[in-house]
């Protein structure tokens, strides 16, 4: 699936570049993607019934309120105008206030951005090495009991929303079986997520059982591929210890693979911790983006959305220079 | 300095009355001028839908429970800490003493702010709040003595300055304050101070119903000088409360600490009351399940087994008098035509629907609303009739009848009702098409909508055909009165009418015309089921309009056993 990825392919055009040359082409690319992003979610919420200042009024709204909540909040302009009012904040690097809250939007999102950003992380941490190791050990052992129950679990675990992944912890640590983590995870505001452990456990775990079925079933695939290939049979041939084998030359060339679904997951992290912060009450970034849909708060949306957009961008551009550097064929022609 | 009161019991000596009806029916109630009879409703709950009060309003005096008796388990405890869940309104929660958005907006006003009467816990007007009394003055104005000795947070005395500030707040159009909606014949620039401790409302029409307006729990005092603006007691958010607000974070909590000097000495029992906004329900069951809160507002009416299977924790059952309607504007066709309104009513089951959309936890309406109100009208029960609904659409000209129902959960059971009532009316050949969406897209459209669903607290008829039921009234959603008709006129002769027995006669010829013609279907109350953990005692049963007992009487209540 790598060998003929377009961002290789890509990347052959511009050998003379290098990486450097690359990644500033890919940088590029980017940011073009953001602004098309941007132009696309902007548009969706001018499409959406109602608008900041009815979304918070509600029934309550009064013909009298209304005006003033919405000139108040610039609502009076045209939407060309909103768009560029927006974008132009954007680029002095200040996006302004949330329509919602009033509040400055880094004030309110920054907090709840490092509490994403942690649980993305610990869940990246344990996923990946375990994911990884769970995946070669099943490929060298294959069709052992170790391999056959493995699979079947993760196959089960893949084919399972991580809504229903996370109410069944609740259930089962929280409060039907056991009561030994909590059910919802509160983060008092103002403290930063690591001093709340006990709360990130339940939507980490979620997270890991969500990621790490994927990753091992590449990894397995991919290590099982470069086991049957002819150069580790030629080593198994001369000796090699199979210890030796697998570590320093089969793992590293299963990894390239590995690394463009690492990539893929983490980018369905970022988007995908959404659905585990709510069924959680987890206080991050995914509750802003739901809300900001809701509240037709469109600036909020906006920079949850570039957000979002700018880890999937970094975590695809990482993944293709792993690759390269794992791949000596394509480390040597990009030199 | 904490300073002495009134008695707890909200009774009140017979020669203070403020509106010829209130007094009537106070005299019910407190018989030959003595204190009520006082039946302290246990707060342990049914475990199931049946308890309900003994019905509306029956005549009888009804009994009335003690503000601050013992809970279920023996002599409150000072100290303490308790966490509350709410549903929350994420960056749309406000802290406004006199305003409201969501539920949680409200918990966390009745923390801090008290107004200047009261409804007690059986919905009687008393006069346990900051008004010593509250009595007409002509047709055209209130004189309010206000309670001597009451402490602001920060330590300023309450005087007629602080209370004309608020009035005029309330009475601000501009700022549209959910606190001013039961004070709309007040008249702004009328709100006189007359010494330290007295205000003169005055009043552009005659209005008897001003004190339940002034008893709104959004109709609180604040400082002169108030602004919504601060986010703790320090930064301005002050009030005359049980608790003083110390931190508020929208979309995620706030938090309140006692006040030592709150006017009723000894209270509140605890020392901190934190109020989260978790938005799931199912969160909020699993917070209270898991103990990281001991009460929490509002259980789905699907999973009350969940909460009762726990041993630990209390299922907190209240019969109130809010309820759940569907709204037919009677100027869009096919609603023009009253026989189709008519034949809609009649299509209803209303116990089925009661089960299937409440689980039970409701009792049966009949179309009226305003159940607690003395003149609320006693008609036979409307019964669900598929023929004679079949032959009114026929003649109507509306056989198989299509018609759109938007809805949205704005309100536990909404949805659910449109879905029981969308297979009630196959039976009489009308198909009912029911779009479910978000709650900003329901309520962009709220008084556009041919047919949608509504929610409404406990009010007295009056004051609820103010807010509902007038042209102009700010949430009517049917579009009533009909043209031609003498309803807004009976409406003001009521509000000026002074003598109760006349008072009722006319009330119950408007409720008689929106009985026969009137364009809500109202199938049931709905309860207020809240849970709470045993750890916590005080909870009484309550007949109003806000969650967990008027969240335990500002939490002045509530303490941990």
């Amino acid at each position: 699936m790598t060998k003929n990825s377009p961002s290789l392919r890509l990347s052959r055009r511009l050998r003379p570049r290098g990486l450097a040359g690359l990644v500033a082409v890919r940088i590029a690319l980017a940011v073009l993607t953001l602004v098309v992003v941007s132009i696309i979610v902007f548009a969706s919420t001018q499409l959406l019934p109602g608008n900041a200042a009815k979304a918070k009024l509600g029934k309550q709204a009064t013909r009298a309120s209304l005006t003033a909540l919405e000139k108040q909040l610039g609502l009076d302009q045209s939407a060309f105008h909103q768009y560029v009012h927006f974008v132009g904040g954007l680029l002095r690097g200040d996006p302004g206030n949330s329509l919602t809250s009033g509040q400055p939007i880094m004030a309110d999102l920054t907090p709840r951005l490092a509490n994403s950003a942690f649980l993305v992380l610990v869940a990246a941490a344990i996923s990946i090495p375990l994911s990884l190791l769970i995946g070669s050990v099943a490929a060298v052992r294959r069709d052992g009991i170790l391999d056959e129950i493995s699979s079947f679990l993760q196959r089960v675990l893949a084919s399972i929303p991580e809504f229903v992944i996370g109410l069944a912890l609740i259930a089962l640590f929280a409060t039907s079986v056991l009561q030994v983590f909590p059910a919802v995870s509160i983060i008092p505001p103002g403290s930063p997520p690591w001093s709340n452990l006990d709360a990130i456990w339940l939507p980490a775990l979620t997270l890991v059982l969500v990621v790490t079925p994927n990753i091992a079933l590449i990894m397995r695939a991919a290590m099982i591929e470069v086991l049957e290939s002819d150069y580790i049979e030629s080593a198994r041939l001369t000796g090699v210890p199979e210890r030796r084998i697998v570590v320093r030359h089969a793992l590293p060339n299963a990894l390239a693979p590995a690394f463009q679904v690492i990539a893929l997951n983490l980018a369905y992290l970022a988007g995908g911790v959404i659905v585990v912060e709510s069924v959680f009450s987890y206080t991050g970034v995914g509750v802003a983006m739901r809300d900001a849909v809701l509240n037709r708060d469109f600036p909020t949306a906006q920079v949850v959305t570039m957000i979002i957009a700018g880890v999937y961008v970094v975590t695809n551009l990482a993944a293709d220079i792993g690759t390269i550097l794992v791949t000596p064929r394509l480390r040597t022609r990009l030199a | 300095m904490p300073t002495e009161h009134t008695s707890d019991d909200g009774s009140v000596s017979p020669d203070r009355f403020w509106a010829a009806r209130a007094v009537s029916r106070r005299q019910a109630l407190l018989g030959a001028g003595g204190i009520a009879a006082t039946v302290a409703l246990s707060s342990c709950t049914g475990s199931g839908p049946s308890t309900t009060p003994s019905g509306p309003a029956s005549g009888n005096p009804a009994p009335t429970s003690v503000p601050g008796s013992s809970g279920p388990s023996g002599t409150p405890k000072r100290g303490g800490k308790l966490s509350v869940a709410v549903e929350g309104n994420g960056l749309k929660d406000i802290m406004d003493a006199q305003n409201d958005l969501a539920k949680i907006d409200q918990a966390r006003a009745v923390t801090g702010w008290e107004p200047l009467l009261e409804f007690d816990r059986d919905f009687k007007l008393s006069t346990t709040g900051l008004a010593e009394s509250v009595e007409a003055d002509g047709r055209l104005g209130y004189v309010i003595k206000l309670r001597k000795g009451v402490e602001f947070h920060n330590g300023k005395t309450l005087t007629a300055d602080d209370a004309v500030y608020s009035l005029q707040r309330l009475t601000d159009p501009k700022l549209g304050l959910d606190g001013g909606t039961g004070l709309l014949s007040a008249d702004p620039k009328n709100i006189k101070k007359i010494d330290t401790y007295t205000v003169r409302l005055g009043l552009k029409r005659p209005d008897v119903t001003i004190p339940f307006g002034l008893a709104s729990y959004t109709a609180t005092m604040v400082p002169e000088g108030y602004k919504n603006t601060g986010k703790s007691w320090q930064d301005g958010q002050v009030g005359t409360g049980p608790f003083r607000l110390t931190s508020f974070s929208p979309g995620q909590r706030s938090e309140h600490e006692r006040f030592a000097n709150y006017r009723l000495s000894g209270k509140p029992y605890l020392d901190n009351v934190t109020i989260l906004d978790i938005d799931d329900p199912n969160a909020r069951m699993n917070a209270l399940i898991s103990g990281q809160v001991q009460a929490i507002a509002d259980v789905p009416y699907t999973q009350t087994n969940v909460i009762t299977q726990q041993p630990s924790l209390v299922l907190f059952n209240n019969a109130g008098g809010g309820w759940l309607t569907l709204c037919m504007r009677i100027d869009q066709a096919p609603f023009t035509d009253v026989r189709v309104r008519q034949a809609f009513r009649l299509i209803v089951d209303r116990n089925q629907m009661l089960q299937n959309a409440l689980g039970g936890f409701g009792r049966v309406a009949n179309d009226l609303y305003a159940p607690f109100d003395p003149a609320y009208l006693q008609v036979p029960q409307r019964e669900q009739d598929l023929e004679k609904a079949k032959s009114l659409l026929r003649a109507a000209g509306h056989e198989n009848l299509t018609i759109d129902l938007q809805t949205s959960e704005v309100a536990a059971g909404l949805n659910a009702m449109c879905q029981v009532f969308a297979q009630q009316a196959k039976g009489a050949g009308v198909t009912v098409n029911v779009k479910v969406m978000d709650s900003t897209t329901f309520n962009n459209g709220f008084q556009k909508w041919t047919f949608s669903p509504d929610f409404w607290g406990t009010r007295n008829y009056l004051p609820q055909v103010a807010q509902g039921s007038l042209k102009g009234a700010p949430y009517n959603e049917t579009y009533w009165p009909p043209k031609g008709s003498n309803f807004a006129s009976l409406y003001q002769q009521a509000l000026a009418e002074q003598d109760a027995g006349k008072q009722t006669d006319i009330i119950h010829e408007m409720m008689r015309e929106e009985f026969d013609t009137g364009g809500y279907i109202i199938p049931f109350f709905d309860n207020l089921v809240d849970a709470y953990s045993n750890k916590v005692g005080g909870f009484q049963k309550n007949r109003g309009t806000l969650n967990l007992d008027y969240y335990g009487r500002h939490f002045a209540d509530v303490y941990l056993v």
